[in-house]
């Protein structure tokens, strides 16, 4: 499964990019070249040899402020992930097996986090419970879990009303067994595709209340805050926002080529085609063998090929 | 229709036996198509209402906190709670609350004491035409992109549109703000950026300032609404009863609005019943970003200070919203497409 993803280049550059942004959020704090609390009286100053990104308002040294943001931004939007694939995948997949009460009260319990506007939830959960970033992440999590535990429910209840797990029970295999060999490869991929999609949402949405100032304290530097000081600002420094901006979106997009990968890998169609890939390439090595060993037929054997292809 | 059913006596009715068959079927098919979603709603506001009620009682916020600050003896801290009733049980103060919620007053604010209802009064103007005029744009372009694209399926038009909006629908909504503010209020200076002018200052300054938060805010509509409505036009297209149109010589515009749009609007119509709470929710961050005092901005300043009867009037309105909204949808959708109604 994890070969089939790498074997897929659009998987390779996500996790290039993700790798980027790891790096940027292990040792961002270290890297930052000037405290990113410190003021200095070279306000708004363009980006220069001193401050590779400027500096804002106050004197800050963007690019710190940016790298000592990293893993508050990041690393919550992982814990974010984490959160919304324990509440929402556990009851997701207890909802086939236990009683069709659970099954009916969860059910409704995952309506109505679907109907709850999101983000003003968020907002109004995180700043009534003490407004810290640990309420936040709870907060966005369990508002992001029903995505999780749809997912989950419809891979579970297609494995277990299956006739092949039937047939397995009938055979005697254990349950353990039965999880391993067949649950196993029927669940996980969908909850992979999820957590990649939720990845990107997260990140999006914790920046948002960065960005309200919720959940944060206004000098801790994180990418919602700086964008949100630079909007204040836009007459004199209209290119500010795009750093913060760029790692967003590099993030976010990193997430859902990721999440489009273990798609295409996952279902028939991907199979397929990372098949037919693999073919053409074997194909190919081999009319560039029979070229060489034949140097005067090559334009007879070169063009069939491009009508092999659908 | 019914109504005549009803009253006409037994021996004139005789005659129309089938006819009074038909209407009953009727009348049963619309009741359905409302009392099942009901089954579904009902519950989930309930849910909702009691989440948000909760929500309050969790956060440890009391009105004694707010309006006495370091000056709380034990006695005044006693007297302001039985003043808004916070020495009752749960689910007493709950079901009160409910109650306040159908005389449409909110309770009173913790802050002041004044009526939730009063303080919200004209940021209802400012919210719900910023919403209400995000949602216009997200259904007219949503519905005018999807068709284009599915209408030229496999050109260049189809494959523009597809990349644009899946492009869009990954922008966070403040990029697509600072971004709309960076072009149009401060590059071209074409809009104002900030700020709201009540309609009775005239239309156009109302309708300019409203275009670039709603514009803002229906990004991400828009570009659902186009992907679902091309996915299930280009699958209509290819059913047979098209193709059997087609051969008995039907003209295309018939096609389209007869068969094809009817079968193939369904997934857009749900997605936007989907998408309507992140419309509001987004308006939160839409309103910070362009300056306005509505909803949004009203909910967070309260939830910081700590003024829970009004987040939570806030909460429960667009929860209200939200359900009125979908149930709305989802009558729409069995009138449109009867088999929708057997859950199929």
């Amino acid at each position: 499964m994890v070969k089939t993803v790498l074997k897929l280049p659009s998987a390779r550059i996500a996790l290039a990019m993700l790798a980027f942004i790891l790096f940027l959020t292990l040792f961002g704090p270290l890297l930052a070249p000037y405290d990113p609390l410190e003021n200095t009286a070279l306000n708004l100053a363009p980006p220069s040899a001193a401050h590779w990104l400027g500096t804002d308002y106050l004197g800050r040294d963007v690019l710190s402020r940016i790298l000592a943001g990293a893993p508050l931004s990041v690393a919550s939007t992982g814990l974010v992930a984490a959160i919304a694939l324990v509440v929402g995948a556990i009851p997701g997949i207890l909802s086939v097996y236990l009683t069709s009460v659970f099954e009916w009260i969860s059910l409704r319990v995952v309506d109505t986090f679907i109907a709850l506007p999101f983000l003003v939830f968020a907002v109004a959960m995180t700043a009534l419970l003490g407004n810290g970033i640990t309420q936040a992440m709870i907060a966005v999590g369990l508002l992001v879990s029903p995505l999780f535990y749809r997912v989950a429910r419809s891979a579970t209840l297609s494995v277990a009303r299956s006739q092949y797990v039937e047939a397995a029970i009938l055979a005697g295999a254990t349950t353990g067994w039965i999880v391993r060999r067949h649950v196993w490869s029927k669940v996980l991929p969908p909850i992979a595709i999820s957590l990649a999609t939720t990845l990107g949402v997260g990140l999006v949405v914790i920046s948002s209340l960065q960005f309200l100032g919720i959940g944060v304290q206004p000098p801790t530097p994180t990418w919602g805050g700086i964008l949100a000081s630079d909007l204040g600002y836009l007459q004199q420094q209209p290119y500010a926002p795009v750093f913060p901006t760029a790692l967003i979106l590099i993030t976010v997009l990193a997430f859902n080529l990721l999440a489009d990968a273990i798609r295409d890998a996952a279902g028939e169609t991907g199979r397929a085609l990372i098949g037919s890939r693999a073919a053409k390439a074997s194909k190919a090595r081999r009319l560039a063998a029979a070229a060489q060993a034949a140097v005067s037929p090559v334009s007879t054997t070169a063009a069939p090929t491009p009508q092999e292809q659908p | 229709m019914t109504a005549s059913t009803i009253t006409t006596p037994r021996g004139i009715a005789q005659a129309a036996v089938p006819r009074e068959g038909i209407v009953w079927h009727r009348v049963r098919r619309v009741l359905v198509s409302i009392g099942r979603p009901l089954s579904i709603f009902v519950p989930v506001f309930f849910l909702g209402t009691l989440f948000t009620f909760l929500l309050g009682a969790l956060s440890g916020r009391s009105p004694a906190a707010l309006q006495l600050g370091d000056a709380a003896t034990p006695e005044a801290v006693a007297v302001i709670n039985q003043q808004y009733g916070l020495d009752r049980p749960f689910f007493v103060q709950y079901f009160d609350w409910l109650g306040t919620l159908f005389t449409g007053s909110f309770g009173n604010s913790w802050a002041n004491g004044v009526p939730v209802a009063t303080l919200l009064g004209d940021r209802a103007v400012v919210s719900l035409s910023v919403a209400g005029l995000a949602l216009v744009i997200g259904v007219v372009f949503g519905f005018l992109f999807g068709v284009l694209a599915a209408r030229f399926h496999t050109t260049w038009i189809d494959r523009a549109i597809t990349t644009g909006t899946t492009v869009f629908s990954v922008l966070p909504p403040f990029v697509v703000g600072i971004a709309l503010i960076a072009v149009f209020a401060v590059g071209l200076r074409w809009l104002p950026a900030v700020g709201f002018v009540p309609l009775q200052m005239g239309f156009w300054p109302w309708f300019s300032h409203l275009i670039l938060p709603a514009v803002a805010l229906s990004f991400d509509t828009v570009s659902d609404v186009a992907r679902q409505l091309r996915t299930g036009l280009v699958a209509a297209s290819r059913e047979n009863y098209v193709i059997g149109a087609q051969v008995r010589g039907l003209s295309p515009r018939r096609i389209f609005f007869g068969h094809v749009l009817r079968n193939g609007v369904a997934p857009a119509l749900s997605v936007l019943g989907l998408k309507f709470p992140a419309l509001l929710g987004g308006a939160v961050l839409i309103e910070a970003i362009f300056g306005l005092s509505g909803y949004g901005t009203f909910a967070a300043q309260s939830a910081v200070t700590g003024d829970v009867p009004s987040v939570q009037a806030v909460l429960v309105i667009s929860i209200v919203l939200v359900v009125v909204f979908n149930l709305l949808v989802n009558v729409g959708l069995n009138r449109l497409i009867p088999s929708a109604s057997r859950g199929v």
